[in-house]
């Protein structure tokens, strides 16, 4: 069905993915003991994307979370897909989750990993926090080495 | 100030530096304002507008963010003490507090050092020399090395492996320097020995700039208990009662209460006992802790001790109704044990309080409590009856990467444990806090738990056993969703208006409610 006057809400740390029509939203209760609701500021260039995003704290726990139209957000799942086929293999890329320093490599370029296998160590607050494969694959672009500074959000590596 | 001149004329020193930073630096920059003592804080170029800095008389610049070009630089902090004139050192808990450098350095340069003399801190500190001191006065220890690990060759890797099986698996590998859970790794089978020791090596001198580390054994099922030690100059040792530190994670403590729960007066008092024990046979001065586990066969097997206020003392300061900062200050200055503090103690087997601290810290509970620093962008505190609110942070802070994750340490005081737990639940639901992730829903679900509740359950494995973060996560992030819906929906009014009003760079300055509060929020606005 055409997702028309609703809306796409994702938790991409989650992850959580719901599309609400008007008359949904209008039946959620607002928000009470425990939760607020920021809007983040975003980019001038991505508001012409109809993407908005929040800050929003329930019960202690914060997410990030973005809004758009459902059809725009249909829309540009069909070009992905489109352009997914062209690659035959899921290709993950890992980023750094907390900034901190790169203190232990496990792996090297091209190396061949198993799920859960060790790939490197960034020190943050004083503590050693291992980061694991989440999936089996050869380890690709390894853009970091002993001793980096690494700020979150920063490419770790692939595996292809 | 005028309050300062006014100030009666005892005090124990005119100036003193408080090296260190965060909320205790603060805590004990407070007592000095008490005790009518000029302060002076020192801060990081990270540090420049922390709380601390602001709260302290006179601050000192001793250099950038990484600690160890700040906060651990000994020659920094003397320098720092010389230049205000400060008579006096408070080095509060980590950093240079239990390293025998400071005390050493405040000794030659004519300084006071609040704590114990360089040479209790090389035998204390060195958890190594304390078990056996601990062992050789009849303290029962936790099985496990007395000498440091040599690895180096083959011949003392196979001896440190058959240390290993001649004490059993589990087992921990700890830093003879360590603290807070740093330089420690848990190791099952004989398979990742090595490895452990090799991490926990480099991690322990990285932290503490000794990689030495032990062996000791891995008790399941018990509890962490540790005692309230204060010493004088004048041979008086005492206990001012015990703290449970169970409720742990990562080797880091996430609640203390005292007293701790479930012991009989006998039980205390051979606790308390055991303590001033291990304490007096290094002639302790000052501020110390003794740690033990509590086996579930109910032997208290000590495991080190800490020659400093810990993070945790507040919960003692609560339930015995002294103020140890003030005590540690006086100490320092020559004073007695006080009558106060000693009456204190020999009350402390029949305490008739209970307190609770929760550890509030930038960490992600669901994420296996991995570091999550930011800027605190939303910060409402909780206050009120019994209740007192230790912090480092406040609207507008940045919480750094470079530092411990501790952000502030929430405590409530009530007439017994499930008065004061139920004022700790009130508490939690008053703290209001965005743009950190923070511990707070892990401690509001640690009290909707039995094991925790009723106490039955206590046990350092707690969190493992029962942390099942996942369901909670899903609930909330479904109702984060349903608002974020709501507000975007609401499309004609503060929402975008805030978006125009702060620009795109994200930063918005201290004190500029960013947080949306269109007509919908007006309901949570508590009725204060």
């Amino acid at each position: 069905m055409t997702p028309r006057n609703r809306t796409r809400v994702t938790i991409e740390a989650v992850p959580l993915v719901i599309q609400p029509d008007r008359a949904d939203i209008a039946a959620f209760a607002p928000p009470g003991r425990g939760e607020q609701v920021r809007a983040l500021p975003i980019a001038a260039g991505d508001r012409a994307d109809g993407i908005r995003r929040f800050e929003v704290v329930v019960d202690g726990w914060m997410f990030e979370v973005a809004t758009e139209p459902a059809v725009r957000a249909e829309l540009r799942d069909r070009v992905a897909r489109s352009a997914a086929e062209h690659h035959a293999m899921a290709r993950l890329t890992l980023r750094a989750q907390i900034p901190g320093r790169i203190v232990r490599l496990w792996v090297a370029e091209g190396e061949t990993v198993e799920r859960g296998q060790r790939l490197l160590a960034v020190e943050a607050m004083k503590m050693e926090n291992e980061i694991r494969a989440p999936q089996p694959g050869i380890v690709e672009d390894l853009s970091v080495g002993m001793g980096d500074r690494v700020e979150r959000g920063d490419e770790l590596l692939s595996l292809g | 100030m005028s309050l300062r001149k006014d100030a009666p004329v005892q005090r124990p020193f005119k100036t003193l530096l408080v090296a260190n930073r965060g909320e205790i630096a603060v805590r004990i920059i407070r007592a000095c304002r008490e005790l009518g003592i000029e302060s002076v804080a020192v801060y990081s170029d990270a540090d420049a507008d922390a709380p601390h800095r602001r709260a302290a008389d006179r601050a000192v610049r001793i250099g950038p963010a990484p600690a160890n070009e700040s906060y651990l630089r000994v020659e920094k902090i003397i320098e720092a003490a010389r230049s205000t004139g400060a008579e006096a050192i408070h080095p509060g808990y980590g950093f240079l507090s239990e390293q025998p450098a400071l005390a050493e350095a405040c000794a030659v340069s004519g300084i006071v050092f609040v704590g114990p003399a360089s040479e209790t801190l090389s035998q204390l500190g060195d958890k190594l020399a304390a078990r056996r001191r601990a062992a050789a006065a009849g303290v029962p220890v936790v099985p496990g090395t007395f000498e440091a690990l040599d690895v180096a060759g083959e011949g003392g890797r196979a001896m440190t492996h058959r240390e290993a099986e001649r004490i059993g698996w589990p087992l921990l590998v700890k830093a003879a320097a360590g603290g807070g859970g740093r330089g420690m790794r848990v190791v099952d089978t004989l398979d990742g020995l090595d490895e452990s020791i090799t991490s926990a090596t480099r991690e322990a001198a990285a932290a503490f700039g000794d990689g030495s580390v032990y062996l000791e054994r891995l008790v399941e099922g018990a509890r962490h208990v540790e005692v309230q030690l204060l010493g004088d100059d004048h041979g008086n040792v005492v206990a001012l009662g015990e703290r449970d530190c169970s409720v742990q994670r990562r080797h880091q403590k996430l609640i203390e209460e005292a007293p701790a729960p479930g012991l009989s007066g006998d039980q205390r008092r051979h606790l308390h006992d055991l303590g001033v024990k291990v304490a007096s046979t290094v002639g302790l001065r000052n501020a110390a802790t003794a740690e033990f586990l509590l086996t579930p066969g109910g032997e208290f097997w000590f495991l080190e001790v800490n020659a400093r206020l810990q993070v945790e003392h507040g919960v003692t300061e609560l339930v015995a109704d002294v103020d140890l900062v003030h005590e540690q200050i006086w100490i320092a200055a020559g004073r007695p044990i006080s009558a106060r503090v000693l009456a204190a103690a020999a009350r402390a087997a029949a305490p008739e309080r209970h307190a609770i601290e929760v550890r509030l810290s930038a960490e992600h509970p669901a994420l296996h409590f991995a570091p999550a620093p930011g800027r605190v962008d939303h910060w409402r505190t909780p206050s009120g009856p019994g209740v007192r609110l230790d912090s480092g942070v406040e609207e507008g802070s940045v919480v750094s990467e470079h530092y411990d994750p501790l952000v502030a340490k929430l405590l409530v005081v009530a007439q017994d444990r499930p008065r004061a737990l139920a004022r700790l639940g009130r508490a939690l639901d008053e703290f209001e806090i965005g743009g950190i992730q923070t511990t707070l829903p892990f401690h509001r679900w640690l009290l909707s738990q039995a094991d925790f509740v009723d106490g039955t359950g206590l046990s350092t494995d707690l969190v493992d056993r029962l942390w099942q973060p996942i369901d909670l996560v899903s609930v909330a992030a479904l109702r984060a969703a349903e608002l974020a819906a709501l507000a975007a929906a609401d499309s004609s009014s503060a929402v975008a208006a805030a978006q125009d009003v702060h620009g795109t760079d994200g930063h918005n300055g201290r004190g500029n409610d960013t947080w949306w509060r269109a007509g919908i929020t007006e309901a949570t606005e508590r009725l204060t």
